[in-house]
């Protein structure tokens, strides 16, 4: 485990920070603490953290602003924490640029385990892949680089690893448990949704028209399937 | 009207026996009857009005008639009379000439003898006494063989009278044939005032049946059902005092659910802090002297069912709004199954199912599911000795319309008495007195969620006793499914 891993934890109630942070620190990461969105992004310009857990209800800017502004910036994955298992903040989360989320009240070694999740797709792959090219499209695995069309493309580290995945077995059909298990580490009963909003967006980047994919293909009741 | 009399005020019971009585004529059998009744009467009225009217009508022309022709015939036979003869017999044979037969002659205190049934016996004294002794023309009607007739006499010269009869037979023919157009007439119109009675009584009771209908719908939680606004202003009473209830039962029951889920949302951020800090102790739970460590370990399994509570709460209210919305995928029941249980409390869980079984496919919510099979692998944990075995069957109902499966979760406790097992599903219905309290764990929320998750995929779930004769609950859950199409 990548000891003094920084982590930024924005959320206001000063308690729950307090008590988070010595939860994360017992388990050996180095914790920043943000109580608003504003301070969450003068902290992250001054010294970026490698993983940021951005709680949703935020006075001032909120969850989804934040995950939004560090994302034009910065593809560091993010967490996070909805107050409800809500669809619509969970899916308006992760369309807003974030990687993954846990509910509260969760367990703190719970979040260890998906920030390791997060950190370990994120660093390069172990089988290192071929360069493939798919059309327009050229994926360079060993350099974490997408083209289009010669063009780099910026794709967020778990959206990158989704298309790696794919592009691991072009034509072959994956499930959603599937992409769960390699992209997020989650067994059979993850969240769909994960998959669904991050396929939509990685196709927002990498189609040229998102409404009609050519690339990524969704296979009705089965999964997805990169085209060759 | 309410008429009951000879009943003291008191005797409640028979009033309402009688009002009862009275309901079960409803609204629309009434206005049928009603319409009936009302048909029915009309139609007597006219059809006698008009029978009277007929009657005497065709009676009275037939008479005058019969008059005129009687006094035309009078006068020949006067004419005959006249002649030399002092017999009728010229009169007779002068009335032969023009073809009437069914006449008497009275002359010098002689009768002709007549025809047939038209005999002077036949003639009622009173008509003789008036045309012979008082010398005026008179008619009767009288019944000569069984059939009507009117008879006129017309008092002669020379102390002679002439008597002629009428059959009023074809009067009565047409008579008969005026009664029976008037009774099928009669009868056209109250099949057809019943016919309108129908459609009144459906168009009376329609808004009734609409309000019934939405009351229904409102009893079974659809909560915004609401009637059309009507035109009729009567009937717009009904609809908007009736649309008002609805709202007000709506807010009600949205303000009791959404305290419930404020409740139990205010409790996350305090429980959050809870979770945190028992896991920084707990990460030093060795460096503790043995009593510290005991009560981290209370404190680390309260704090657990705590959060389980909260989340069961939450849970139940967003039932309870109906914000819940299924997430719904094709799930291998055996296979998903097999996964529910690895996840489970009791991951090591035997788990049987029969060849059938394996092919069957559900369509649900995989996360719910999987949380109703872990919720009642938690009940065998807590109240049925730790003890689970879960088995998949398919129920064979020849003929049924849609094909079941049976998920069938049994423990090793002491079994639910017959008398408490509509009650476990309630919430915070904790297994009563017979000894199943063997543990405080578990919200009191887990069976109740699994009722209402089952609901809502269209099952049914229920607890008996074990099947193999040992003691133990056995929970089955039912849901449709289909089978699995040979590729």
């Amino acid at each position: 485990m990548p000891v003094g891993t920084r982590i930024l934890s924005v959320e206001d109630d000063e308690r729950i920070r307090q008590a988070v942070k010595l939860a994360l620190e017992d388990e050996g990461w180095t914790v920043d603490e943000a109580g608003s969105g504003e301070e969450a992004i003068e902290l992250f310009t001054r010294q970026p953290a490698e993983v940021v857990l951005i709680d949703i209800m935020l006075p001032g800017i909120d969850g989804f602003e934040l995950c939004r502004t560090i994302r034009r910036t910065s593809d560091v994955p993010v967490v996070m924490v909805t107050a409800r298992n809500d669809t619509h903040d969970i899916v308006a989360g992760l369309e807003a640029g974030a990687d993954d989320y846990l509910t509260k009240p969760f367990a703190p070694k719970e979040l260890s385990a998906r920030i390791r999740a997060l950190l370990r797709r994120t660093r390069p792959s172990s089988t290192p892949h071929a360069r493939l090219a798919l059309g327009d499209l050229e994926l360079i695995p060993d350099e974490g680089k997408v083209t289009r069309s010669g063009e780099e493309i910026h794709l967020t580290k778990t959206e990158f690893r989704l298309l790696c995945e794919l592009a691991d077995n072009p034509g072959k059909v994956f499930s959603r448990e599937a992409l769960l298990d390699k992209v997020w580490g989650y067994d059979y009963f993850g969240d769909g949704r994960l998959v669904d909003v991050h396929v939509r967006r990685l196709r927002t980047k990498i189609e040229a028209d998102p409404a009609n994919p050519r690339h990524v293909v969704t296979v009705r009741g089965l999964g997805y399937r990169l085209q060759t | 009207m309410n008429n009951v009399p000879s009943q003291s005020p008191t005797n409640s019971e028979d009033t309402q026996r009688q009002r009862r009585g009275r309901r079960r004529w409803g609204l629309r059998r009434r206005i049928l009857a009603t319409f009936a009744t009302g048909a029915l009467f009309m139609a007597a009225l006219l059809a006698l009005t008009t029978y009277g009217l007929a009657r005497s009508n065709v009676v009275q022309q037939r008479e005058q008639t019969s008059i005129d022709t009687a006094k035309r015939n009078a006068q020949t036979v006067q004419a005959s009379l006249r002649g030399p003869a002092a017999t009728y017999q010229p009169a007779l044979d002068a009335l032969e000439t023009y073809g009437v037969d069914q006449a008497l002659i009275w002359y010098s205190g002689q009768w002709s003898p007549g025809s047939g049934r038209y005999v002077s016996t036949a003639l009622p004294q009173g008509l003789v006494d008036r045309v012979i002794e008082d010398v005026v023309p008179a008619r009767m009607i009288v019944q000569i063989g069984g059939e009507p007739h009117v008879i006129v006499g017309w008092p002669l010269a020379n102390d002679a009278a002439y008597f002629e009869f009428f059959s009023l037979g074809e009067v009565a023919d047409t008579l008969t044939s005026v009664r029976l157009s008037l009774i099928v007439a009669g009868t056209i119109t109250i099949v057809l005032s019943v016919f309108a009675g129908i459609l009144a009584a459906r168009r009376a009771v329609r808004p009734v049946a609409e309000a019934a209908r939405a009351a229904k719908s409102i009893a079974g939680g659809r909560l915004d059902t609401r009637l059309e606004p009507e035109n009729d202003p009567d009937l717009g009473v009904l609809a908007n005092s009736f649309n008002d209830m609805a709202a007000a039962l709506e807010q009600r029951v949205e303000r009791d659910a959404r305290f419930a889920s404020d409740v139990s949302h205010e409790l996350r951020s305090p429980l959050m802090t809870l979770e945190a800090s028992v896991e920084v102790i707990e990460g030093r739970r060795a460096d503790m002297p043995e009593r510290a460590q005991a009560a981290v370990d209370l404190l680390r399994s309260d704090v657990t069912r705590f959060r389980t509570l909260v989340e069961d709460l939450l849970e139940i209210s967003r039932f309870d709004a109906g914000a819940v919305r299924l997430h719904l995928e094709e799930l291998l029941v055996s296979q998903f199954v097999e996964q529910a249980i690895a996840v489970s409390s009791l991951p090591h869980t035997p788990l049987t199912s029969s060849a059938r079984a394996q092919q069957m496919i559900i369509t649900g919510d995989r996360r719910r599911l999987a949380r109703v099979v872990a919720n009642l692998i938690d009940n065998a944990r807590i109240h049925g000795g730790s003890e689970a075995r879960v088995s998949i069957e398919v129920p064979t109902h020849e003929g049924a319309a849609q094909q079941l499966v049976h998920i069938i979760v049994e423990d090793g406790g002491t079994g639910v008495p017959i008398d408490e097992r509509h009650l476990v599903f309630e919430r915070f219905a904790r297994g009563g007195g017979a000894g199943r309290r063997s543990s405080n764990e578990g919200s009191g929320l887990g069976l109740a969620l699994v009722a209402e998750h089952i609901r809502l995929h269209g099952g049914r779930v229920w607890v008996d006793d074990r099947r193999d004769g040992h003691s133990g609950a056995a929970f089955t859950i039912e849901l449709p499914a289909e089978e699995l199409e040979e590729a």
